[in-house]
């Protein structure tokens, strides 16, 4: 640019020069002035009504309860937690609860144990799970940095994020084994991070969630929907996540102040409403569809037609007199009546249905019960395990177990926890997985059954993109 | 003016040795005194008896005629057919010459568009530039077009090139809403359309760097200049022009009758292994064709559904006038065209176009003023017929019952003219201003402005009523009723002061430029949709709606800011070098990555003026020229740089979902095009047979695209210039005869051919990329990779694939290595005009080499239900049958039936080259009273296609759009 202006200045014809050197001067001056000093400013330009810049969004408490509902939704309609494509029927069919008739490809390589590692659900599990960890440290980032929320707000919503990242880490850590544990927003260390062995990914769950329960000390659900997880839900998580790292009396004292806290709903068919009070957690569905994605994923509606039906290793595993296998099972034939199936049927309605009835409910306090039952056995209190594993059977018609012997015992419960349980994301998988029953219940059922279907392998792709990841888990 | 007595008055009148001139140039040599003949051709002028007279008017040789005290000269303009020297070809911020372009412009004029019934100014190019690659997306009146300027530059930014109108830049993205519009016309309502072809003088196409770098970042597609008419001088003259027309599909494909298509379906059902349900009346409606439907019926469904013919009516009048300082153009223009579906959808347009040019007494202000208003209305079925024309079953039920309602034939079938029940309508307001003005400040400084601002609003709506859907689904209560609206509007100005300086010496010609612009441009979209009316009367008006949704609302702001100039010297006439440059700033780029830098070299050697060939008769003139530039494109979309949440339709436990937008990287700029040229120019005999060559090569990198992350980032892609680059090469032919002969039969013909390569050169990481299933390095961008069909299995009647990788599984991606690519291998066009007398006859023909794919990509396997293609009869039935053709299946049999790897493989392409007769016209001028100039004409669009393309169209074979129309169009033209 000023080398053109220098040019044309010295091309200048001198008789004009001296006659029009002031205009020549204003007007070239001018024109570079006015772009010189409106350029940078011109160039930029207020975001859109459409867009908010991450700054303004941790400015008001309100916003940020939209990030964190974004979270939320996601949970419900995307990923590994969501009723579509969740782990409810994939770990349903890679385990022995259900059985698959659909066509898809992916889902098949779950039902036969041929998982290979560019299977896409996994891939997809995986992407999404990672986002939404995304999400909730962008979300910790923000409230960090933010100066304008008052301080039980922060704290309500930072407990919240610390409990979901734990959460959707806890479901990695089962499905992958080391995995890499994020707490930051940092692509450039993300993008090249390693995996974090399993007992230290455990130790930052624990972590997590100690903090989330000490931030949302001053949160109950017990009034409203519990449609936003509380204290108790970061209980309920970190009781799970001490049973499954075997720190028994930790777990036992979590699943107490959690069963405290809420009551057993005693009839069958209320458990799976909306308003079961026995409820620690659920998904509220949108506007449209009114009720639960899992309804629709599991109630078979036609013969041919279906997606999945109950296995006969779980419909077998149920007691004479089970009121769950009448409350909670649906049975459904073809035309000729040749072919009949059962389903799980905890939830009725399907999602379209016009009154919304069924939210999806992620913790339960029969869970809790089991939970405590269990660590009991291990601490060597019989008695309490046998009385909270009653509490659940005498709900469902049964009367009082008659198991003695530690081994019995913990029989019992693994069996209480198949038929209580089934079809509530994968819990029969990851109670096989963790109990080392796995390899004997699994081999006889499913004929390509290795051992190292115990962990699935990382997508093939991630490593591809970023090999500190390597090596892929044993076996694939 | 007092005569004083050194001063004549000299008058007289100019022709064209038959018909007047008027707005010829008369001036006197040397001098800046000059007048302009009138609407008969008359001048009077006073002058010096020893002055002499200079007469110039475009398109004729410039005459001198010394005055030698004569009071009466009358003279006679010859046409210059070649006026190389003459025509001012517009390079946007400065014009210049065929001789000394030191660019690759292409040009085509009023002359060629006039004579085609067209819409849209992009339409009216199709073909006649070399290089210069244009599709109509679909023949549903006001669809879009796609356009591409010497191939694809960008892996995922489009093609569109920068348009410029008058000088005022001009968005042709669509504003239209996919949720409103997909289905009919793409979402692709194309803004070009508001602009009247009738009202363009010539439309401009650059695009090489020496051309394209003046307009820096936004040159890298080629940039497209429309310039409209001006007004006349002289009496005030009236034109009017008045044609109707007609339109039909050209080209049915071939498809089963019932009798045909009922023995696969049979056949396929028994293969699939049921038979014994297929005998079982309990299980009919599973295959209503086969069973309940009326087995001797038969309906022709493509002449059904589009089969029809769609009436075109297009008015205009213009009213122009003037005299030497001022001259103004108004016209009207009315267009109305219906379409070949059935039901009554028509699209109307209205133009008001005018122009206003001023020029000071003393030359040295001038302003040039235009304006467009337009208003169109599409009214569209919700849905393109056309690929329901391709597929229901030729035995499916009426349309209608006895009564006159919609067939719904026991809820067997889905009614297709359910959707005549919905409605579809989009309106469009254009409105356009602009002007230039220039002050001479010096005698060779020149202050001008380009002053611009337009407006366009697109409103379009979508009704789903209860009644246009299938009983059988349970949504007929009137409560699921819907209606999605769109209201999205752009509105932009531009402010480009500039300084324009020249200087002549005795041997150097040097002219300078230097300016700057200031463009802003703002646009928002408001998308709702409401479900449950309590009637469908009141399905039109939202707040009767039961449940309303915002689906989007947005808006969004782009300013550009920058500097450019030009700096052109030619010396001994023969030597030209033309420097051009810009500094660009934008806002769609975070701080510090805002401006960049373009600029490009072009020079040019005019051999022919050499000594060595200056007596040369044969060729007459001789350019060699070439140009190096750098473009760019900032064709990313507004606001990728913030870091940022994105406000959602979406809500959970009624609290609004913001979701994070992306990983922040604030250090992307521009994409970069870097263009080479050389071209070869050659006139022989005075110009009237004209030869230009080049060839090019455009390397476009920085691309931004998504950059591949490892998923434990939080996302699969972050927005940032990738090390790859894309080579775009290529020869380009123009030819042109002008009257070579000189006979009483006029004929001039031209000619062009592009013969475009596109190349992947460099791609980093290509392997881990999202892209690593669809490009390879060295080959084009437009490739797909396919399965390699191998025929039919002797023994099981299945398709055979390459199985490349040898795992015994056919299977995507692995066995997907056959290539194939579906761009131009060569392309261009050939026009002929032929004048005799008071005929004029001109034959446009257009030529494609290409593939595309053929009937099979929409099916594969005979039986299933939905017609098919004839060419699926031709089936395996037995062991030991070599049909090319697997054998039949109703589609019941899953995972057996691998008709759909077919679909994918390089069975389902075949050769798609073409040879159309774009466009026909005949124009017969009435020779009446002096008053009235009056032409009639008659014009064809597609008339002919020669093809061995079996689909519906092989220059936009896709089976669920519209193929573009043949049309024949009357007119008259009456001037007075």
């Amino acid at each position: 640019m000023k080398d053109i202006l220098y040019l044309a200045y010295f091309l200048w014809p001198s008789k004009y020069l001296s006659k029009f050197k002031y205009y020549l001067n204003q007007i070239a001056f001018f024109l570079l002035g006015c772009w010189l000093l409106g350029c940078s400013d011109f160039v930029e330009v207020d975001s859109p009504k459409n867009i908010l810049i991450s700054e303004t969004v941790f400015n008001d408490p309100a916003t940020v309860e939209s990030a964190l509902a974004n979270i939320y939704y996601k949970l419900r309609d995307q990923g590994m937690v969501s009723g579509n494509f969740g782990l409810t029927t994939l770990m349903g069919i890679y385990a022995d609860e259900l059985d698959y008739y659909g066509t898809n490809h992916s889902y098949h390589e779950f039902y036969n144990h041929t998982v290979a590692n560019e299977n896409s659900i996994l891939l997809s599990w995986w992407n999404h799970a990672y986002h939404l960890i995304y999400a909730s440290n962008d979300i910790l980032k923000g409230l960090e940095a933010s100066h304008n929320i008052p301080f039980e707000k922060r704290e309500s919503l930072t407990g919240q994020t610390l409990f979901i990242r734990a959460y959707i880490h806890s479901h990695l850590v089962s499905l992958f084994g080391e995995i890499p544990y994020i707490t930051s927003t940092d692509y450039l260390k993300n993008q090249e991070i390693s995996r974090t062995a399993e007992s230290e990914v455990y130790e930052h769950i624990i972590a997590d969630l100690r903090n989330a329960i000490d931030f949302l000390k001053n949160t109950e659900n017990k009034v409203g929907e519990r449609v936003i997880p509380d204290q108790n839900t970061a209980k309920a998580l970190l009781a799970r996540i001490y049973l499954y790292t075997e720190k028994w009396d930790l777990a036992s004292s979590l699943a107490t102040e959690v069963i405290e806290a809420y009551a057993i709903e005693p009839n069958l068919d209320d458990v799976f409403l909306k308003t079961s009070q026995e409820t620690i957690w659920q998904l509220k569905p949108g506007v449209n569809p009114k009720n639960t994605q899992e309804a629709n994923q599991l109630i078979i509606q036609g013969i041919p037609g279906q997606n999945y039906a109950l296995s006969e290793s779980l419909l077998s595993n149920f007691e004479n007199g089970d009121l769950r296998y009448i409350n909670w099972i649906g049975t459904k034939s073809n035309t000729d009546n040749d072919v009949t199936l059962k389903y799980a049927h905890k939830y009725k309605l399907l999602f379209h249905e016009m009154e919304s009835l069924e939210y999806s409910i992620l913790f339960r306090l029969a869970e809790q019960y089991l939970i405590r039952a269990e660590t009991m056995a291990k601490l060597g209190n019989f008695a309490r395990a046998q009385q909270d594993l009653n509490v659940i059977r005498n709900r469902a018609g049964l009367s009082n177990t008659t198991a003695n012997s530690l081994n019995e015992i913990l029989d019992a419960i693994l069996q209480e926890r198949q038929v209580e349980l089934f079809s509530e994301h994968g819990h029969r998988w990851f109670d096989l997985k963790r109990t080392g029953k796995a390899p004997e219940v699994l081999s006889v059922l499913k004929s390509n059954w290795e051992h190292y279907n115990l962990l699935f392998p990382i997508p093939e792709k991630e490593l591809s993109i970023n090999p500190n990841l390597l090596p892929q888990n044993n076996g694939y | 003016m007092p005569l004083t007595a050194q001063q004549i008055l000299v008058s007289g009148k100019v022709t064209d040795g038959n018909l007047p001139i008027s707005g010829a140039n008369v001036l006197i040599k040397n001098t800046k005194t000059g007048v302009v003949t009138d609407f008969d051709g008359r001048y009077n002028i006073t002058a010096k008896p020893t002055d002499t007279l200079q007469i110039s008017y475009l398109g004729y040789t410039t005459v001198t005629i010394p005055i030698q005290s004569h009071t009466t000269i009358h003279v006679t303009l010859q046409e210059d057919v070649t006026a190389l020297g003459e025509v001012q070809i517009n390079a946007g911020y400065y014009t210049t010459t065929d001789r000394e372009r030191t660019g690759s412009i292409s040009r085509i004029t009023a002359k060629e568009i006039e004579g085609q019934p067209v819409n849209n100014p992009l339409a009216a190019m199709q073909g006649y530039m070399s290089g210069v690659n244009i599709v109509q997306t679909t023949g549903v009146p006001g669809g879009g077009y796609d356009i591409q300027i010497r191939g694809k530059n960008f892996i995922n930014g489009g093609t569109d090139p920068l348009f410029i109108i008058d000088g005022v830049p001009f968005s042709s993205q669509s504003l239209g809403s996919n949720s409103v519009s997909a289905q009919i016309t793409g979402g692709n309502i194309s803004p070009l359309n508001a602009i009247n072809p009738n009202d363009i003088e010539s439309i401009e196409v650059l695009k090489d760097g020496d051309a394209t770098a003046i307009y820096g970042s936004r040159g890298a597609n080629g940039v497209v200049l429309i310039t409209t008419n001006k007004g006349g001088t002289g009496k005030t003259q009236f034109k009017a022009n008045i044609s109707s027309g007609v339109g039909q599909v050209s080209h049915f494909i071939d498809l089963m009758n019932t009798e045909q298509y009922l023995e696969t379906r049979n056949e396929g059902i028994i293969n699939d292994g049921y038979q014994t349900l297929l005998n079982d009346p309990a299980y009919d409606y599973i295959w209503p064709d086969v069973k309940s439907w009326d087995q001797n019926r038969y309906t022709n469904w493509q002449k059904e559904l589009i089969g029809g013919t769609a009436h075109r009516n297009n008015a205009q009048l213009s009213v122009l006038g003037g005299n030497a300082e001022t001259r103004f153009l108004i016209s009207g223009s009315y267009n109305k065209e219906t379409t070949v579906f059935p039901g009554d959808a028509k699209y109307k347009k209205m133009t008001v176009f005018s122009s206003l040019n001023h020029r000071s007494m003393n030359n040295r202000f001038s302003i040039d003023f235009s304006s467009t208003y337009s208003n169109e209305k599409n009214n569209l079925p919700r849905s393109d017929f056309t690929s329901l024309a391709y597929s229901l079953e030729p035995n499916a039920p009426a349309l209608y019952d006895q009564q006159g309602n919609l067939n719904w034939e026991n809820n067997s079938w889905d009614n297709p003219l359910a959707s005549l029940n919905e409605q579809y309508e989009a309106s469009s307001n254009t409105l356009f201003f602009n002007s230039l003005i220039s002050f001479q400040l010096l005698p060779n400084l020149a202050l001008k402005s380009n002053l611009g601002h337009n407006n366009y609003s697109l409103h379009s709506y979508r009704t789903l009523p209860s009644s246009a859907r299938n009983p059988k689904f349970g949504f007929t209560p009137q409560s699921y009723s819907s209606l999605t609206t769109n209201g999205s509007e752009r509105q932009s100005w531009i402010v480009e002061p500039q300084l324009h300086w020249s200087k002549q010496w005795r041997r150097t010609t040097l002219d300078a430029l230097i300016g700057t612009t200031f463009q802003q441009e703002t646009g928002s979209q408001f998308v709702q949709n409401g479900k449950g009316f309590p009637n469908n009367n009141l399905l039109l008006n939202l707040t009767a709606a039961n449940n309303v949704n915002v689906l989007q609302d947005d808006n969004s702001k782009y300013n550009y800011n920058a500097i450019f100039g030009r700096l052109n010297m030619n010396y001994l006439g023969r030597y030209i070098i033309n420097l051009t440059g810009r500094r660009d700033g934008s806002s769609r780029f975070g701080p510090g990555k805002q401006f960049g830098n373009f600029g490009a070299a072009g020079i040019a050697w005019l051999f022919s003026e050499e000594a060595f060939l200056n007596k040369n008769s044969l060729l007459s003139f001789g350019k060699l020229r070439g140009s190096y530039g750098v473009t760019g494109s900032d064709n990313i979309g507004n606001y990728k740089f913030l870091d940022t949440y994105n406000v959602t339709g979406l809500d959970y436990n009624g609290i609004t979902v913001l979701e994070p937008t992306g990983i922040f990287n604030p250090l992307f700029g521009w994409e970069s095009n870097k263009k080479l040229e050389l071209a070869l120019e050659l006139g022989f005999f005075k110009e009237r047979l004209f030869i230009n060559t080049s060839w090019y090569r455009n390397r476009s990198s920085d691309q931004l695209i998504g950059i591949p992350l490892p998923a434990t980032t939080g996302f699969s892609t972050l927005t940032g210039n990738f090390n790859a680059t894309v080579e775009n090469s290529g020869f380009e032919i123009d030819f042109r005869i002008i009257d070579l002969l000189q006979e009483k039969i006029k004929w001039t013909a031209a000619f062009n051919i592009a013969v475009p390569k596109n190349k992947l050169i460099k791609f980093d990481g290509l392997e881990t990329s999202t892209f690593s299933n669809q490009y390879i390095i060295g080959k084009p961008l437009s490739i797909l990779k396919l399965y390699n069909a191998l025929g039919v299995d002797q023994e099981t009647g299945s398709y055979k694939f390459e199985d490349y990788n040898g795992d015994g599984n056919i299977s995507s991606p692995e066995d997907r290595q056959w290539l194939e690519d579906l761009s131009p291998k060569f392309y261009g066009g050939l026009s002929n005009t032929l004048s005799y007398g008071n005929f004029t006859l001109n034959m446009f023909l257009q030529f494609k080499n290409q593939k595309a794919f053929n009937e099979f990509v929409v099916q594969a396997t005979p039986g299933l239900k939905g017609n098919a293609s004839i060419k699926l009869l031709d089936r395996w039935q037995q062991p030991g049958d070599t049909n090319p053709i697997k054998m039949a299946s109703g589609g019941l049999s899953r995972g057996r039936d691998n008709g759909s790897f077919l679909k994918q493989s390089n069975a389902a392409i075949s050769d798609a080259s073409f040879i159309r007769l774009r466009n026909v016209s005949l124009n017969y001028y009435i020779p009446t009273l002096n008053t009235f100039d009056i032409n009639v004409y008659l014009q064809g669009q597609n008339l002919l296609t020669f093809t061995n393309f079996g689909g519906p169209d092989p220059e936009q074979s896709f089976y669920n759009t519209l193929p573009p129309l043949k049309q024949i169009t009357l007119g008259i033209k009456i001037d007075f």
